[in-house]
């Protein structure tokens, strides 16, 4: 009987196993590795810190670093870090309550943690402890997206520890670290929000995947960042794939060589040149051709689907009044070339560089592309270029708060900058860009997609339309 | 120029230019024989090229038809023209070039817009139109200049048509031309390169030489090869220190303007080497040829010259008086029996002198003895006629003796003190004294003559007039009283050469370390034979004159280390020119009773 018995319970548990596993695809699981392939390279984990690639960067510290608040995958500011919040009738003063959550080293958040960390900000706000938990932010000009604004990677509450090591509140901890390397971040046991899935995430940087992709195999537990000109070779293959919303600006910047400091010595592009310059580039080349149609031209510096006015500015692809105007400037002045730096590890960079190149040659302009190393990290006088291409990632979903991002990146006056963060309504935003654009200084060129590659092991993969990614729910089958 | 220094220009001249003619034959030689040789290291060269331009040509024919033919490249056209995104095939070029290592690889759509390009992905989209002209797309490869984000660039090209249901699709694929001339392997001292030309833009050099090379000494060269579509050659640098023969040959192209210019430079540097050393040789052999055959010829000409020699010191001897003198006449060739030759003729002139000399002494002594018959004849007469009417007068009138006798007696006296005057000139000329130099103004002793003549010269019954010129004149060194017996001896001979009267003239002036004085008359002048002889003692072209007044002048002048000339035109007068050295500075301290040794010396004669 007892064998009888012990027969009957070892064939239960076999059937409940086996209805468990059943089930083991469509239901969480804790535990396991998630194996992350970027193409570039993160030197500096630090959110504040000057990178070379920012959006890497922050995909990583994200996991660790945590802000005030965060948006959704439709845009909708959520709280984070912070509970609640409330601001004064002018939007100009706010008030944020924080949560209580815990440091990775095991200290407690408070507001002096948070004015720290805010207190550098670039938008010159007043960042002051209201009591332990509340932090008081007070703006000179009034800043009605401020939760959407604190959402912003580089605004994470990052605490300095003594020995220099930065400790985070977030869902990982950083447990190995080699920069531009490789970087292991291990589960949050304490996390404020629960436990993650994952037991780590691995971080591969400047990893190339022409073997995989030859092979169409990416390793279980793994997903990795694809450009576009792979996507292709990756859809015919049936790959698991994600790919957003045409966020990230590709722009070209004309530089403003700082004569007051002495500088580089070099003039700035006539503006002429540069309105010739800006009708001389093929956009729609680039987004059908070189973006694989992964991207939309860009007229304005936000994306349509984002603002929805983005139609409103003209579009600039006329070669023939690009040499109508190079023609009259070539009658007054004497043009030189002009030197085009781009990120020498961004591949599409490069090509599409290169095509603004041919293009500015059809209409007799010499523009001459090189690779930079460090295009987004230190002072932009240090470059020796007229004018840099730039890929800047869509910071926020908030119109508003995306904008000044934009503007501060393209070394906008500090006016447009506060403009746009008090700016509320579309017709104001546009205005603004378009004062911005007025002088061809800023060149948009298209609006970019970014793409991950899945292994089908990886469940609960969240992108926000702007390119950030949401890793705290991922997690890996046939974990535990 | 000696004799024996000429026979060793001449032999120096001689070894010298023969080396010289033998080193310019060998270079020129070896000259003939390097252009022969760089003619066929060209030749090789330019034939190596040639084959590895036409097997570079071949590889890419075949990798080009490869990728035309493989199934992937059909498929893909297919799809092309069954309307699939030319997007997706944006990259589609760059793996085929890859794996068939071409450098260039556009894959061109019908209309001719690329629809990929290997070596400029950017460029998708733009149209590739050269090659749709209605002519047959060609089928060998050819040179022609690829656009690239780093300019044209010139390359071995080749066109491969891919068909899909009747589009044609066309694959455009090559090398540069760099890799045809690095596959070369010239020999030492050749180079070669190659010119790009590209229709717009400045061309460039090709190879790894290409940054060595000077284009503003090659561009002349290069040009005339483009221009006349033929070979042409020239001497150059070929770089900063390499000058070369460069032979510039022209490249076809796809069309007839041409591509590129192949240029292969030899260099000259062994040449010269060799020329150097044939000259360096040379010099050496010339200078020892030229050393040994001056001290071979110093030898001989030694033993040659050395009578002749004898016999230029011997004739130097002659003429310096020496009569005694005899040469060795020991040999018997040419030189012996001319120093023979001259030893006789030393004899016979010296026994021709001896007897002009006694001939002369005999002249001389007949016309002293002349001359005294002449001079002691006129006042012996009027001795022997007073003598006479003495005795006369005693015999006939011994009343009239006395008064005779007193006038007999003073006509005696007075013809026997001009007997005594003549005796005493020629006393006076055999013992000319010996100047006392003293400091003298020349001027001044002029004036104290002309005024003691003035005196004479109203009485003369023919008027005589004086003009005295007397310039600058620094003291002269001399004897007064000589000079000044010397001046008057020339005015009375002028006075006596103006019986008619006339003017006498006394001019003085410097002449460099000289003072000259000038006396000259208006008289009827001498001739030419009558100044030659003018200073000859005892010549005389007056009636009752010694010869010996201008003998003396010349006498004191020449032992004041002066001269005195005349000058005379037959008709218009004569003109003494006395030139007596100045004293000099030091002199004025002298005494002038001082040995007049002493003064020639000081004079620095």
């Amino acid at each position: 009987m007892k064998r009888l018995l012990s027969r009957s319970a070892a064939a239960s548990s076999l059937v409940l196993v086996l209805l468990l596993a059943g089930h083991a695809s469509s239901r969480p699981r804790y535990g396991g590795t998630v194996h992350i392939l970027l193409h570039d390279r993160v030197n500096w984990i630090d959110p504040a810190a000057e990178e070379d690639s920012p959006a890497a960067r922050d995909r990583i510290a994200s996991l660790v670093f945590e802000t005030l608040t965060t948006a959704d995958q439709r845009g909708q500011v959520h709280p984070l870090l912070a509970t609640s919040w409330s601001s004064d009738l002018s939007k100009k003063i706010w008030q944020f309550r924080l949560r209580l959550a815990n440091f990775h080293e095991g200290s407690p958040l408070t507001a002096a943690d948070a004015v720290a960390a805010l207190a550098n900000n670039p938008f010159a706000w007043k960042v002051t402890a209201g009591d332990r938990q509340t932090v008081d932010i007070e703006s000179t000009t009034p800043v009605p997206f401020m939760p959407e604004v604190l959402a912003q990677k580089t605004l994470a509450i990052v605490k300095r520890l003594a020995d220099g090591t930065l400790a985070g509140t977030g869902p990982y901890r950083l447990s190995q670290w080699q920069a531009g390397e490789h970087a292991t971040l291990t589960a949050n046991e304490d996390y404020w929000g629960g436990r993650p899935y994952a037991d780590a995430i691995d971080f591969q940087m400047g990893v190339s995947l022409r073997d995989q992709i030859l092979q169409r195999q990416l390793g279980p537990g793994s997903l990795a960042e694809v450009g576009l000109d792979q996507l292709h070779a990756l859809e015919q293959g049936n790959q698991n794939l994600s790919v957003t919303q045409p966020a990230d600006l590709l722009v070209v910047l004309f530089l403003q060589p700082d004569s007051a400091a002495g500088g580089t010595g070099k003039k700035p592009v006539d503006p002429r040149v540069r309105e010739a310059f800006s009708y001389a580039v093929n956009r729609s080349a680039i987004s059908n051709v070189i973006l694989q149609k992964r991207g939309a031209i860009a007229t304005g510096l936000l994306p349509q689907w984002l603002t929805g006015y983005e139609f409103l500015f003209p579009s600039r692809d006329n070669p023939d009044h690009a040499r109508e105007l190079r023609a009259d400037t070539a009658a007054l002045v004497i043009i030189p070339p002009i030197s085009l730096a781009y990120n020498y590890a961004d591949p599409v960079a490069k090509l599409v560089a290169e095509r603004i190149a041919v293009d500015a040659r059809e209409v007799a302009l010499n523009v001459q592309p090189y690779g930079e190393s460090h295009l987004y990290k230190g002072p932009r006088s240090a470059v020796h270029a007229d004018a840099v291409l730039l890929r800047l990632p869509l910071s926020s979903t908030n119109p508003s708060s995306a904008l000044s991002s934009l503007l501060e990146r393209l070394d906008a006056p500090q006016q447009s900058i506060a403009s746009a963060l008090s700016a509320s309504r579309p017709e104001e935003l546009f205005d603004i860009e378009q004062k911005a654009l007025e002088d061809f200084r800023i060149v948009p060129i298209a609006h970019v997609a970014e793409a991950v590659w899945l292994s089908n092991s990886i469940h609960n993969w969240q992108q926000l339309p702007n390119g950030m990614w949401n890793l705290d729910q991922l997690w890996v089958e046939g974990a535990r | 120029m000696s004799l024996r220094l000429k026979l060793l220009l001449l032999v120096a001249i001689g070894i010298g230019a023969s080396v010289a003619s033998v080193a310019f034959l060998i270079e020129e030689r070896a000259h003939e024989a390097f252009r022969r040789i760089e003619q066929e290291r060209t030749s090789t060269l330019i034939n190596q090229f040639r084959r590895e331009f036409d097997h570079e040509g071949e590889d890419i024919v075949h990798a080009v038809e490869a990728i035309a033919s493989s199934d992937a490249m059909e498929r893909d056209a297919m799809e092309l023209n069954n309307g699939a995104d030319v997007a997706n095939f944006m990259n589609e070029t760059a793996p085929y070039a890859q794996a068939q290592r071409l450098d260039f690889l556009d894959l061109i759509a019908p209309d001719g817009a690329i629809i990929s390009s290997a070596h400029w992905p950017a460029r998708f989209g733009y149209k590739q139109r050269w090659f749709l002209n209605g002519a047959p797309v060609p089928q060998q490869p050819f040179l022609k200049h690829v656009e690239t984000p780093q300019g044209s660039v010139l390359a071995l090209l080749c066109i491969r048509t891919v068909r899909a249901h009747g589009s044609n699709y066309y694959l455009i694929g090559g090398r540069k031309l760099d890799a045809v001339l690095q596959a070369l392997s010239p020999p030492q001292g050749l180079r070669v390169s190659i010119y790009s030309a590209p229709e717009q833009g400045t061309g460039e050099f090709l190879g790894p030489a290409r940054d060595s090379l000077d284009p503003a000494k090659l561009m002349p060269l290069i040009q005339k090869a483009m221009d006349q579509h033929s070979e042409a050659s020239s001497t150059l640098d070929w770089d900063m220190s390499h000058e070369s023969i460069i032979h510039a040959i022209p490249l076809a192209g796809y069309s007839d303007r041409v591509p590129g210019v192949l240029l292969v430079g030899n260099s000259l540097n062994q040449e010269l080497s060799l020329e150097r050393r044939i000259r360096d040789v040379s010099l050496v052999i010339a200078g020892v040829g030229v050393f040994l055959g001056i001290v071979l010829t110093a030898l001989l000409t030694g033993r040659i010259s050395r009578p002749i020699r004898k016999l230029a010191e011997a004739a130097g001897e002659i003429g310096q008086g020496n009569w005694d003198i005899r040469v060795n006449a020991s040999s018997s060739d040419e030189i012996g029996r001319l120093a023979a030759a001259f030893n006789r003729m030393t004899e016979e002139l010296a026994g021709q002198r001896e007897r002009l000399v006694q001939t002369e002494r005999v002249a001389a002594w007949r016309e002293l003895a002349r001359r005294l018959a002449h001079e002691l004849k006129n006042p012996l007469f009027p001795l022997q006629i007073t003598v006479e009417n003495l005795l006369r007068a005693r015999e006939n009138t011994p009343e009239q003796f006395d008064e005779v006798f007193r006038e007999s007696a003073a006509t005696l006296l007075a013809e026997i003190a001009n007997l005594k005057t003549i005796i005493g000139r020629f006393s006076d000329f055999s013992r000319m004294p010996a100047p006392r130099f003293q400091r003298v103004d020349l001027n001044e002793l002029v004036r104290s003559v002309v005024q003691l003549f003035q005196g004479q010269l109203k009485r003369e019954t023919a008027k005589i007039e004086t003009e005295v010129e007397l310039g600058e004149v620094p003291a002269v060194s001399g004897d007064p009283v000589l000079l000044r017996r010397a001046i008057e001896n020339l005015v009375l001979n002028a006075i006596d050469a103006m019986p008619n009267g006339g003017k006498l003239s006394f001019r003085t002036r410097a002449g460099g370390s000289s003072a000259v004085l000038q006396i000259s008359d208006t008289g009827k002048g001498l001739t030419r034979e009558e100044c030659d002889r003018l200073f000859t003692p005892y010549y005389t072209t007056k009636q009752h004159g010694t010869g010996l007044g201008l003998a003396i002048v010349q006498s004191v002048v020449s032992d004041h280390h002066g001269r005195v000339t005349v000058s005379s035109k037959q008709g218009s007068g004569a003109a003494f020119e006395m030139e007596l050295p100045l004293a000099s500075a030091s002199s004025a301290l002298e005494d002038p009773a001082d040995d007049p040794k002493a003064f020639s010396a000081g004079a620095g004669e």
